[in-house]
């Protein structure tokens, strides 16, 4: 029986933990800093618990004895060091993105990953993850590829008992990052980054999303996609509604999402990591009834063919976020019954067939559609 | 080397104001904070120097202000401090002017009058723009007047450029924005929601600007030197431009102006001491200049008949004080005012306020002199 270990068990960790319980019959491991967090999660899961701190490396290597597959869902800041316990306990890794700089960094671990006969799928949740996948399914249907579009949108029709003044769908950190690091875009066959939350165009996603106003947000998928699928273009952009842009905005020109550090009563801070820490104190938002919709939508054309691939994801009654925890249990699963046996360090197009993780998609209710035709 | 005034708090903005004012009239400044390289431009003055002083220390700061050979001393520190220089200042003998504690810490400093009183020490609360020049301005109005009911107070600001800069204290700014604040109220206080929208009103200079009902001294202190003359209504106005504001506004909802300290890898970190150094890193840009209104209005009776005095004290950013926008009038009025208390023009002992202490003449003229004016009804008068 093979093991598969999630590494945080944070809001993503708790995802991927629940679509585990539900479809794997192999035992499964949680790895978390403080134990009694997850002690309860553990017991209705029936997992196994192990102590491991991301910051602390050399607790990695011992709590990754004999797992087959680590599923990483701590910050990607950590996504090298974590790599590194992987090729030092012999196990495969898997992880949700690297933010474009650190996806870069790890496709260089490629050859080590082969030598030591491990397989690394960088990137594997919803964006970057079943978007990559899209893109590749779609290339098979054009001779040449001139464009990748990728645009997220998104529409909340939930009702709420208590809004945040800040609410977001993910990590607080990676979304400071996502407004302050510069957007790489590929122009013309050459990468150029552009100026963080520009880019902002109005967009009309299919009903019931509408009209939207997507903007360049840096993504690991512009660290692949131009040269794993030969495009001339290829951009990333996602939707944000105008307050939370406005609030994430005012932050950012008044230095509160800057990269420096900063003393304070003899104490050096990084500016970015503290107000990302005050932003995780505002009060929850606690949904009354939830109803979200968001679409993925990945365009692949050239001067005579457009394909708009179309990811659909309804929620009603749970949150959308599963779009994102369930791509690396599909995977995991994947690795440990030997339907993925490359080995080395690779993006999600390079390795996964379309076909068979759709239908594991379409099994959790998440939809494919091909020019507006639902496949899976 | 003797000092003619010790400055406290002379490393933030208003500090730094007042010392440089001091310095620019020639007299010996000592001053205290705990950041120096925050006045290295006041040591180029050849009579400053700066030393260590931890406010939480009293005894230790008081015996600072003992060698220090100077008979005042001007606190320019967060409100917060108000009361441990105070101390100090009875320990050591100092006369003390503060730039206003609010409501809740004015009322806390007037407990101390006695021991001012007795120790022949004067203690003269709020003395910089608001509290301080509105005072001022208020006691001229009122001792025109027979009688007086109602009185309308505040500030009002705008910059040539809409960008963001900090205005005065973020300390000041969160508490007077999230406190329910007292208005007197047919002659007694009651509390009113914090940050109340008081409409559009439009100031001198500067055009039409949203005014809240915020916490502030005046209230208070209004109502205990004009009571005698029938006083029932204070209300006090702030007036933010909108760019300001909404920076302001989002700065506290998103909670980065809690004093509530969180851990940030094990330290312990209150996000207001985090606010305040990251706004800090802000520079004006070229070419910004701001304009401040301080204004007044009294209604009431004079020879039987009813009568209102508006009064406005206007500001610019001036050359030579680019760098402080028009937050020169709170470091300068608390200079001039600690100029006329070493020169024995205010001779009160015990705590007061600048509308009982302060003479309006010779206040309002050394305003005109760095070109800070006086307007009753309009009409210049410094």
């Amino acid at each position: 029986m093979k093991t598969i270990g999630i590494l945080g068990l944070g809001s993503m960790g708790k995802i991927i933990a629940k679509d585990l319980a539900k479809t794997y019959n192999g035992k499964i491991i949680y790895l978390a800093r403080e134990i009694n967090s997850v002690k309860s999660l553990a017991k209705k899961y029936n997992a196994e618990i192990r102590y491991a701190d991301v910051s602390k490396p050399k607790t990695l290597v011992k709590a990754f004895n004999g797992i087959d597959v680590l599923i990483h869902a701590v910050h990607h800041e950590f996504n090298l060091d974590v790599m590194e316990a992987c090729l030092k306990s012999k196990t495969n890794y898997i992880d949700l993105g690297g933010l474009y700089h650190y996806t870069k960094k790890q496709l260089k671990l490629n050859n080590q990953f082969q030598k030591a006969n491990l397989t690394a799928i960088i990137g594997m949740g919803a964006s970057p993850g079943i978007t990559n996948v899209l893109a590749k399914y779609a290339s098979k249907f054009l001779d040449k590829i001139e464009n990748i579009e990728i645009k997220i949108g998104y529409k909340d029709f939930s009702t709420y008992k208590q809004i945040s003044p800040l609410s977001a769908s993910y990590s607080m950190q990676t979304i400071l990052e996502e407004f302050s690091w510069k957007p790489a875009v590929f122009i013309n066959g050459k990468i150029k980054f552009v100026e963080p939350i520009s880019g902002r165009e109005e967009y009309n996603f299919p009903e019931p999303i509408g009209m939207q106003k997507p903007q360049y947000t840096i993504h690991s998928e512009i660290a692949t996609l131009p040269y794993t699928l030969k495009a001339k273009n290829v951009s990333f952009k996602i939707a944000f509604d105008d307050d939370f842009v406005d609030k994430i905005k005012m932050l950012k020109e008044n230095g509160f999402i800057s990269d420096e550090k900063i003393k304070i009563n003899n104490n050096e801070f990084n500016i970015k990591e503290v107000s990302a820490e005050i932003l995780k104190k505002l009060p929850k938002t606690i949904s009354e009834k939830i109803n979200q919709y968001e679409i993925i939508r990945v365009i692949l054309s050239n001067k005579h063919k457009k394909i708009i691939m179309d990811v659909k994801i309804k929620g009603v009654g749970e949150t959308i976020d599963k779009d994102t925890g369930v791509p690396p249990s599909i995977i995991a699963q994947m690795i440990v019954d030997g339907k993925i046996k490359d080995k080395g360090v690779f993006p999600p197009e390079s390795v996964i067939l379309g076909e068979y993780f759709f239908k594991e998609l379409a099994k959790r209710r998440i939809y494919i559609y091909k020019n507006n035709k639902r496949i899976n | 080397m003797k000092f003619d005034f010790v400055v406290l708090g002379a490393t933030g903005e208003e500090g730094n104001i007042a010392s440089k004012d001091l310095l620019e009239s020639g007299y010996s400044v000592l001053l205290c904070g705990r950041n120096k390289s925050r006045v290295k431009n006041l040591l180029e003055y050849k009579k400053a120097k700066f030393v260590y002083v931890d406010l939480n220390n009293v005894e230790k700061t008081a015996s600072i202000l003992k060698k220090s050979g100077a008979k005042i001393a001007v606190n320019c520190a967060e409100l917060r401090m108000n009361i441990n220089a105070m101390k100090a200042c009875l320990i050591s003998g100092l006369h003390y002017l503060d730039l206003g504690g609010l409501q809740e810490m004015t009322i806390q400093q007037y407990k101390l009058d006695k021991d001012f009183k007795k120790r022949k020490l004067t203690a003269l609360l709020g003395c910089g723009s608001t509290p301080g020049i509105s005072n001022v301005m208020a006691a001229y109005a009122v001792n025109k007047m027979d009688s007086v009911e109602h009185i309308e107070v505040g500030f009002a600001w705008d910059s040539n450029i809409k960008k963001f800069i900090l205005p005065y204290s973020i300390e000041s700014i969160v508490h007077e924005l999230t406190t329910d604040p007292i208005v007197l109220d047919n002659g007694k206080f009651k509390k009113t929601k914090a940050c109340t929208f008081e409409g559009v009103l439009k100031f001198k200079g500067i055009e039409k600007q949203n005014t809240y009902c915020i916490v502030h001294s005046e209230v208070f202190t209004f109502k205990r030197y004009f009571g005698k003359k029938g006083l029932k209504f204070v209300h006090y106005k702030a007036g933010f431009p909108k760019h300001s504001f909404r920076v302001l506004d989002m700065i506290i909802k998103l909670g980065f102006g809690s004093k509530e300290p969180i851990k940030i890898n094990g330290i312990s970190l209150r996000p207001i001491d985090f606010t305040r150094e990251v706004l800090k890193k802000i520079n004006r840009p070229r070419e910004y200049k701001e304009t401040e209104d301080i204004w007044i209005k009294v209604y009431g009776k004079s020879n039987g008949n009813p009568r209102k005095i508006e009064m406005d004290c206007l500001v610019k950013t001036l050359n030579g004080w680019e760098n402080y926008g028009s937050n020169i009038n709170t470091g300068m009025s608390i200079s001039i005012m600690a100029q006329m208390l070493n020169k024995n023009l205010i001779k009160k002992y015990g705590i007061t306020a600048p509308e009982e202490a302060v003479l309006s003449a010779p206040f309002f003229g050394e305003l005109n002199k760095r070109k800070i004016f006086v307007y009753e009804d309009n009409k210049k008068i410094n």
